[in-house]
């Protein structure tokens, strides 16, 4: 198997002006396909990382490589044709009269053809489920919806990375799912997907692997099974695992093991357990 | 930058003045600043605004605005070293053809022009970071008999400049991570590369204006006579801080016509 690292981060610091470092000493290697989670406490640095991810920001010391370009001397907007960014609040981007121009936007940027940007800002419109508001005034829809047509507006552009900032706050529950449901789409059709997020059911359910960033380092970095399997690393960061896993933590002396992620596992678990101990029959 | 228009808490004897002293100090300094060209004088100007900048205990907070104007500061200076002519001839910075002059008179001037523009913004940012915004409202709507509305807009719209640059900055962000830049050499294409900017920031700014409206009529403001519940009475200090500063600016007038402090 060849792994193929894409970003990879080399003993990044960052600091807001004077302030003291926000991300000190980060370094981590992020490769083709992966699906990765950034979780940590409000302020612990995430949106300050993943903006490195694009040359947003450049490091203060240390390196990133994007692709194996090092992006100091990158413009963004270059650098926007390997690495998508949605960011949190879709109005700082939505300035169209309809949304497929402003889905056709970062198309138009990259100078395609007429016919290419007309397909794939259907199909783009089409996977977030905004097909029949191809001619809306982006202000009409409701801030749910914006938020897909600045996450179409990227999906659009193909890259190879998409970055994700929080694509769920604010979305009610089957929204979410709808758009966890793309990423996990997007992800098995060969892109890489970095995601940050507060709902660790979400990460359980939709990433491989997650990096629990604390005051700007890493406190783990690793497979989502292993990690949530240690409620006291996650503690230190205000985290909790997601419930399911916090149950079967509590469960682990009637032999249920502290790294369920899924309702559906502990169902089969707990199935498998009646019928050894013969309460089903 | 977003701390060069707030007010900083802090329990010193400046803060302590009535806000009208403090704003007859920082137009005195204004006028003080424009009266003379000396460079001494301008410099000593200067030391003054700083001293009463570090007796508010405000000077650390704004050093960073401190060190950003030092750089306008040299650039002035520059400017002025390089194009002010006249006077006994320093060195030349082409020496073999003689071009370009720098002269004594340049560079003196140079220095009075940047501590006086140092001089002027910095008198202005002390008394804003050193007297509270309630303060100054009160002060223009009762001494200055400014509507109340006018006021309180005014303060809004300071209040909301940091906000307001940050949100460039995000938005700008945002369309360069879509493959958008800024630029070109054809300066109608440049304007209208702008509009993916400042589309988005006059929205969020309208739409954010609307809100706080809201809000404040949900809380119960409206216009109208209003009473205070803080005083706005000027002490002792007050009075005869104004009083010296009026004498000080008065003689210096008169200085000035006896033709002090001008080169
Ligand atoms: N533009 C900025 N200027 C100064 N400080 C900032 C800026 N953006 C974020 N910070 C600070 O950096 C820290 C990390 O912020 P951020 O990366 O947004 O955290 P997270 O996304 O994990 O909530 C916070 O302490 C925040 O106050
Ligand atoms: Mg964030």
């Amino acid at each position: 198997m060849n792994r193929q690292v894409l970003i990879k981060a080399e003993n990044l610091t960052f600091k807001y002006g004077t302030e003291p470092p926000v991300l000190r000493n980060i370094s981590l290697e992020i490769a083709r396909g992966e699906c990765v989670a950034v979780i940590g406490q409000n302020g612990a640095g995430k949106t300050t990382l993943a903006k490195h991810f694009n040359g947003m920001l450049k490091p203060v010391s240390g390196k990133v490589y994007v692709g194996g370009r090092d992006t100091e001397r990158l413009k963004v907007s270059v650098l926007a044709r390997t690495v998508g960014y949605v960011f949190q609040n879709p109005d700082h981007q939505i300035f169209h009269d309809t949304v497929g121009k402003e889905v056709a936007f970062g198309l138009k940027n990259f100078d395609l053809p007429g016919k290419v940007i007309e397909e794939r800002v259907t199909a783009a419109l089409e996977t977030v489920g905004l097909t029949a508001h191809h001619a809306t005034y982006p202000f009409n829809l409701s801030k749910g919806q914006r938020q897909r047509v600045a996450l179409a507006s990227v999906l659009a552009m193909q890259t190879e990375v998409i970055v994700l900032d929080e694509p769920t706050t604010g979305q009610d529950y089957r929204e979410s799912m709808q758009i966890m449901n793309l990423v996990k789409k997007l992800n098995q059709n060969g892109h890489t997907v970095i995601f940050i997020t507060h709902d660790m059911a979400l990460v359980a359910e939709f990433a491989q692997r997650a990096i629990v960033l604390c005051n700007g380092e890493i406190l783990a970095d690793g497979g989502v099974r292993s990690i949530f399997s240690r409620p006291e690393l996650l503690k230190e960061t205000f985290l909790k695992p997601p419930q399911i896993t916090a149950l079967a933590q509590s469960l682990n002396r009637y032999a249920i093991p502290p790294d369920v992620l899924k309702v559906k596992e502990m169902y089969e678990l707990l199935k498998a357990r009646g019928e050894e101990i013969g309460c089903f029959s | 930058m977003a701390a060069l228009v707030e007010y900083i808490h802090e329990d010193s004897p400046v803060h302590r003045l009535n806000a009208l002293t403090k704003i007859f100090w920082a137009l005195f300094t204004l006028g003080f600043g424009l009266l003379f060209n000396d460079y001494r004088y301008l410099l000593a100007l200067l030391a003054s605004v700083l001293l009463v900048a570090a007796s508010a205990r405000v000077l650390q907070s704004l050093l960073p605005v401190i060190s950003g104007l030092t750089v306008f500061a040299m650039i002035l200076f520059l400017i002025q070293a390089l194009f002010y002519n006249q006077g006994q001839v320093l060195f030349y910075l082409i020496p073999g053809v003689d071009r370009v002059p720098v002269t004594v008179q340049g560079l003196l001037s140079g220095l009075a022009m940047a501590a006086r523009m140092m001089t002027i913004i910095l008198s202005f940012l002390v008394f804003l970071t050193a007297t509270r915004t309630q303060d100054i409202v009160l002060t223009l709507v009762e001494k200055f008999k400014i509507p109340y509305d006018y006021a309180f807009m005014f303060l809004t719209a300071l209040r909301f400049i940091p906000s307001f640059l940050n949100e460039v900055k995000m938005v700008s962000d945002a369309q360069q991570a879509r493959g958008h830049s800024i630029g070109g050499i054809n300066p109608f294409k440049k304007i209208k590369s702008y509009a993916p900017v400042t589309i988005p920031l006059v929205l969020l700014s309208i739409n954010k204006a609307e809100n706080i409206a809201m809000a404040m009529e949900t809380r119960g403001y409206c216009g109208g006579n209003r009473t205070c519940l803080r005083d706005t009475r000027m002490g002792r200090t007050d009075y005869l801080l104004t009083a010296a500063l009026i004498l000080l600016l008065a003689s210096s007038a008169t200085a000035r016509a006896a033709g002090y402090g001008v080169m």
